[in-house]
């Protein structure tokens, strides 16, 4: 055996044990003698997810993919690390790329794949909503100072005395402010009331919204990962029982996109 | 890589219940552990064997749930017996086709389990054991979906 193999398993061991620095340091060893192989990146990448080295985990991945472009790990291990640094476009770019990998070398880590797609998403969501709620709440704060100085505009030009007309500006201001409340209070709720997951958009057997449907000969749609998961021990069809094997799955196109526009509204439904 | 589909799929099938609720004569009775759930059950018919009766029902999640099916058995307490059923031992294993590995299906979840259950118990006619009930409950040291049942009387 190599010396770059003997390295890289010394760091598989430690890496069972628990011992991460030492993994990474071993890996790294391994890398000196033998700087072309993949795995000794992913590898490291992996040790360093461990330690929550998000920007080595990156550089690792970036050098695994120059050098075996379709590598899974390297896009799973990147879509973590970016996704702890909050990068969600590309956190879910790369999930999606080591789903499709996934999915097209019946790998088994699909499942663990499929959930990454699927926090990435949620992630990315609860992101633009916070941004969103935020800009909507300094605008409303603009809009209500904008009706104080224009109140105050119109008080100062109505004449000393005149109490009566006074008054008119200070209740036909404190109007529009009741009215804009209710506008920017009214949109916030109508944006927690909708919270309903539709029945189609849910795989029967993780009871997930689905990322990657696919279609059994009955008609019915499941998630790619769950329903490997099961005909790798039953190879039958869920509803009927029929003989069913990974050949006859189709992907559910249409149905996938809906899910995917479903999601893009309602993140929050990746764990609903 | 395990899949940890258990504690969500879990979570999931309780928040349905809460927010659906369940069958009539099918109730909750602990359901806040993700790997242990009791149901209380009764039929709803007026069967001479069971009247009156109500059954309590341990279910409990393996890691692989819901690719593999979950353990179901009848547990006894004060007011909660066995129910007689020549498909239920005294011990509490039921020998039902959709609990076994070939039987079970992953979109059954627990709330059909205790369907398929209460179901099984209101169409019996027979107050009876298994055959070598006895022996049965004396020798088994076996997971119920382990074991390979032998289906005596298959028109229960």
């Amino acid at each position: 055996m190599s010396k770059s193999l003997q390295l890289k398993e010394e760091g598989n061991r430690h890496f069972q044990a628990g011992d991460y620095i030492g993994a990474d340091s071993l890996y790294s060893k391994a890398i000196i003698a033998d700087p072309k192989n993949p795995a000794l990146y992913t590898n490291r990448a992996m040790a360093r997810l461990k330690l929550n080295h998000w920007d080595s985990v990156i550089a690792d991945c970036e050098t695994c993919l120059s050098l075996s472009p379709n590598n899974m790990k390297a896009h799973y291990y990147l879509a973590q690390a970016q996704l702890s640094l909050r990068d969600y476009d590309a956190a879910l770019s790369n999930a999606l790329e080591a789903h499709r990998l996934c999915a097209a070398n019946n790998d088994k880590s699909l499942a663990a794949v499929t959930s990454i797609v699927l926090r990435c998403k949620k992630e990315r969501w609860a992101d633009r909503e916070k941004k969103r709620l935020r800009e909507e709440r300094e605008l409303e704060d603009r809009m209500m100072d904008l009706l104080r100085k224009d109140r105050d505009e119109m008080l100062a030009a109505v004449a000393p005395d005149d109490e009566a007309e006074k008054k008119a500006v200070e209740e036909e201001a404190e109007q529009r402010m009741t009215v804009l409340r209710n506008v920017f209070e009214a949109a916030r709720e109508q944006n927690q009331n909708k919270r309903e997951v539709p029945e189609w958009a849910i795989d029967d057997i993780s009871f997930n919204v689905m990322v990657d449907p696919v279609i059994t000969k009955t008609g019915k749609s499941y998630e790619r990962a769950s329903i490997m998961e099961h005909l790798r021990r039953h190879p039958s069809d869920p509803l009927t029982r029929d003989p069913l094997t990974p050949a006859d799955l189709r992907p559910n196109l249409a149905l996938r996109q809906a899910c995917e526009e479903f999601l893009e509204k309602n993140g929050w439904a990746a764990d609903w | 890589m395990a899949t940890g589909m258990r504690n969500k799929r879990v979570a999931k099938e309780r928040q349905k219940i809460d927010k659906f609720g369940l069958p009539p004569g099918i109730e909750l009775v602990e359901g806040n552990d993700l790997k242990e759930w009791l149901f209380d059950i009764r039929v709803l018919d007026s069967n001479p064997i069971y009247d009156g009766n109500i059954f309590r029902l341990k279910f409990v999640f393996s890691d692989t749930y819901p690719i593999e099916p979950p353990e179901v058995t009848f547990i006894e307490r004060p007011n909660r017996p066995i129910p007689i059923h020549p498909h239920i031992y005294s011990n509490g294993i039921i020998c039902l086709d959709l609990l076994g590995n070939q039987g079970w299906s992953p979109v059954q979840s627990a709330e059909s389990v205790c369907m398929s259950i209460q179901s099984m118990l209101t169409s019996n006619t027979k107050n009876e054991r298994p055959p070598g009930d006895e022996e049965f409950v004396r020798g088994n040291k076996q997971r119920p979906r382990d074991i390979e049942f032998l289906y005596h009387d298959n028109t229960v």
